[in-house]
């Protein structure tokens, strides 16, 4: 973007603001090709999908890294990242990325699946990678829903949990109980680093991206399989005004599948 | 019989309801009936169009019809050829029957070709203070102009096709679909839908 | 009269319903998302279960377990979830389970995968191709009937087209006549008595009641196949005597077909067509009947050419068997392209008339 003056409209108010206004600058995201997304607004996934890019940049191996997609919105991110990357049937990625990873043991191998690809259809893909140890870093970006499709009930939807197929809340008697899916592979031996971040705040932001730099560093020096879970918002999903998104996260979901390390080997 | 209606504009116009409400209503009247709505291969806005097909007997129409005996023009954003696809104008033939909503549909039309008939469907709504009810006046003027179905059909066809959660709606749209109706008082079955004598749509 | 507007995706689940229907689960992928829907808001209305299944792997096997307790039971996806199903559809189809399997489908390029199928073994499952609404409601019904007349596994095979088109319609139960008792069916009822029961994809019975044994079961297998291929073959033809010419489609493409031919012979052009109403069995004989003396069969399918296999094995050279179809869709990928127009069908039929190459 180049700086085209651009005419602000006046807002009139009467409250003088109580501290001046911190410049923000217009700020990429790196390895992208393109600005343009078809991402709803107020969607969590391309924040989360920049903590990747900016600690690949980071720790110096954006040039060794290579992405292999699941299948759900995220998967649009394959034509815009600048980055190798297989584009992986729904569920099945942790083990491409295997393949990957057991050719080029120089690469830096990430997933990066929505709960809908990881928690349902390729639930042992993960398990089975995780307790293998690969030295892989599977991201799940965990929202809920499976958002592509419209909005409909996953196995990490939290009870009580209004999507297209539970109209009247996930209710645990006829819909089961949510997976803790971050709680679940850090019980496997092979794992060295656990974690489920979240981006409803710049503060969780801010957590998760470390949490997302400590993982990639454990496939740096071969310490075996890791895994970061990161909430993301879907207001086109949970079906509420794209401004409520943070709050709605922090009150459903962050309540079920808390934030924090869970598990830290290496 | 079959009559093929098109019925074409842009987001926030009211074209499903207004096409839900044609459909409904010539089924009330005993009619068979097909409805599709144009997929623009994207959920978030654009193009909104709709065909509806009405028979007497079992239905042999596609349900994406490659002719339009008449078409309900609310905008003209998709009228001629886009990238999206070859227009809504390419479907009409000698004979078709246009009904022009003229508030919002600037282009020219062959009137040689078709016939075209002009509601102020828009600023109608917008008297009865509501611009976004321009659909449902025009489905009164299809009902008054063609005849395919009774304007009390329409109106049941409406009835039958708003949400429950705009119920509070279902009035101000009768009185819009009945206002469409008057406004074509002077061309009552200008273009009757099913009498015989209706056939120059031809290829 | 309680005619109602319904979306195909609604009246299918309505027909389902009605055939008795009280089992389904499935995992979302558009358009089959959409009856999936349905089902899981109407099932629990009528005493049904619907499960939201986590894969299209456990909804497959989730069927499996209801129907063999001998409810009528259905599951479905798009062609690629029913890759994954593929394993259990062919056991199943082995140990004789009868369910219903819906393939929403992107186009028409899942008929080797519905007619041939990806599983192992000597199976074959019956496949049924709804032209538009108001047939999958009678199909619909037809397919737990027949499922359950030969204890096998039915497809039926729809579209986008079929799932978003509304047509006004009244769904009733159809009586397709009498069938067998389902004294197959397992409920742990018979478990403890000495009569307890068995479905399995190799044919060992229990201890205490020697079925046909694993040498039977398989030599059972090729009369069962010949015994549906027999008798459930279902076509419809049009205008196709006189013709010199014939048009060969199914689903949505042959409701555009018999509408386009119809047209035709208004005008006076000798054309017909053939629709198959079931891809397996196949109307073979249909087929050939109708391309005897004929100038050429045409094949019109949105896919790259796959039922114009069948159409050449049924023809057998009476005639030239000419593909006018191809690979059409939007950018969305769903199969709804440019392809199905009427003009355009005609426009190809009416270029090989004139002796010409249809190009795709
Ligand atoms: C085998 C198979 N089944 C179903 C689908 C349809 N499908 C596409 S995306 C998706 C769900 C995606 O959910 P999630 O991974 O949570 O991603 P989100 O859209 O929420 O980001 C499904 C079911 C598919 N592509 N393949
Ligand atoms: S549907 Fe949800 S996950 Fe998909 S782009 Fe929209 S907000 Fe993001
Ligand atoms: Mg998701």
């Amino acid at each position: 973007m180049t700086d085209a003056i651009v005419e602000r409209p006046i807002v009139p108010t009467e409250h003088r603001p109580d501290r001046a206004a911190h410049e923000v600058g217009h700020k990429v995201a790196p390895l992208l090709l393109t600005e343009q997304s078809h991402f709803c607004p107020g969607c969590g996934e391309p924040i989360a999908a920049r903590t990747i890019l900016e600690n690949l940049v980071e720790l110096g191996v954006a040039g060794q890294s290579v992405a292999v997609l699941g299948i759900g919105c995220y998967t649009a991110m394959a034509s815009s990242f600048d980055i190798d990357t297989v584009q992986a049937l729904h569920g099945r990625a942790p083990s491409v990325a295997t393949g990957v990873k057991r050719m080029k043991p120089d690469s830096i191998v990430f997933t990066l699946q929505g709960d809908g690809d990881m928690v349902n259809e390729g639930l042992q893909e993960v398990l089975h990678t995780a307790a293998r140890g690969e030295s892989v870093t599977a991201i799940l970006l965990n929202n809920g829903v499976f958002g592509e499709t419209g909005g409909h009930m996953t196995a990490t939807s939290v009870l009580g949990q209004r999507t297209k197929n539970t109209i009247d809340g996930r209710d645990a008697e006829y819909h089961g109980y949510p997976i803790r899916i971050a709680d679940l592979i850090a019980q496997l031996d092979g794992v060295a680093y656990v974690a489920r971040g979240s981006v409803h705040s710049p503060g969780a932001i801010a957590k998760t991206k470390k949490m997302v730099h400590k993982a990639l560093q454990m496939q740096v020096e071969r310490k075996g399989f890791s895994f970061v879970e990161i909430l993301t918002m879907c207001p086109t999903g949970w079906f509420i005004p794209t401004i409520e998104g943070p709050q709605y996260m922090d009150d459903t979901l962050g309540q079920v599948h808390t934030m924090g390390e869970l598990e830290v080997r290496g | 019989m079959e009559r093929e209606i098109g019925l074409t504009g842009i987001g926030g116009q009211g074209i499903q309801l207004a096409a839900q409400s044609l459909a409904r209503g010539a089924a009330h009247e005993g009619r068979n009936v097909s409805l599709f709505g144009v997929y623009s291969g994207s959920m978030r806005g654009g193009r909104t169009d709709s065909s509806v097909v009405v028979a007497d007997g079992p239905i042999d129409a596609p349900p994406l019809v490659s002719h339009l005996w008449s078409v309900i023009a609310m905008h003209d954003a998709f009228w001629l050829p886009t990238v999206e696809g070859r227009g809504v104008q390419a479907k009409l033939r000698t004979g078709s029957v246009v009904l022009r909503n003229s508030s919002t549909f600037d282009t020219d039309l062959d009137r040689d070709r078709f016939r075209v008939f002009d509601v102020a469907a828009t600023e109608i709504a917008l008297g009865l203070g509501n611009e976004m009810m321009g659909s449902m006046v025009m489905v009164g003027a299809f009902a008054g102009i063609t005849g395919l179905l009774e304007v009390d059909s329409a109106i049941e066809g409406m009835r039958q096709s708003v949400p429950s959660h705009r119920k509070q709606h279902i009035e101000r749209n009768e009185a819009a679909i009945r206002a469409g109706f008057d406004a074509v008082a002077d061309r009552v079955l200008a273009a009757p839908a099913w009498s015989d004598d209706n056939e120059e749509v031809r290829a | 009269m309680t005619r109602r507007l319904m979306e195909g995706s609604e009246a299918i689940v309505e027909a389902a319903i009605a055939a008795g229907c009280r089992f389904f689960t499935g995992y979302p992928m558009t358009p089959f998302t959409e009856v999936l829907e349905h089902f899981s808001k109407r099932l629990p209305e009528v005493g049904g279960v619907c499960i939201n299944a986590e894969s299209e792997l456990e909804a497959i096997g989730m069927t499996w377990g209801a129907a063999a307790t001998g409810a009528r039971a259905a599951t479905g996806s798009v062609g690629q979830g029913l890759s994954l199903m593929q394993e259990s559809i062919a056991e199943m189809a082995l140990a004789r389970v009868p369910i219903v399997v819906f393939n929403m489908s992107r186009g028409q390029s899942d008929y080797f995968q519905a007619t041939r199928g990806g599983g192992h073994g000597d199976y074959r499952t019956i496949v049924l191709a709804p032209m538009d609404v108001s047939e999958a409601v009678e199909l619909t019904q037809l397919a737990f009937h027949l499922a359950d007349r030969w204890r096998n596994p039915v497809l039926v095979y729809g579209d986008f087209l079929i799932a978003h088109t509304s047509e006004a319609i009244d769904v009733q139960p159809i009586d397709f006549g009498p069938l067998p008792d389902k004294d197959w069916g397992i409920d742990g009822s018979t478990s403890g008595t000495g009569r307890s029961r068995m479905i399995t994809s190799i044919g060992i019975g229990k201890a205490h009641s020697p079925t046909s044994g694993i040498i039977g079961h398989f030599e059972g297998i090729a009369p069962h196949l010949a015994a549906m291929q027999a008798a459930e073959a279902r076509v419809e033809t049009g205008f196709v005597d006189d013709a010199d010419h014939i048009v060969v489609a199914f689903g949505t493409a042959g409701k555009f077909v018999r509408y386009v031919v119809g047209k035709m012979r208004a005008d006076g052009v000798r054309v017909g067509y053939v629709r198959p109403i079931t891809l397996w069995p196949f109307p073979e004989d249909a087929v050939a009947r109708a391309s005897e003396g004929k100038r050429a069969v045409m094949v019109f399918e949105n896919s790259a050419g796959q039922l114009i296999d069948d159409v050449k094995i049924s023809v057998l050279g009476r005639a030239p068997v000419i593909p006018i179809g191809g690979i059409s869709t939007d950018a969305s990928g769903f199969g709804v392209g440019d392809m199905y127009d009427a003009e355009v069908i005609r426009g190809r039929i009416e270029a090989v008339l004139a002796g010409q190459e249809v190009t795709s």
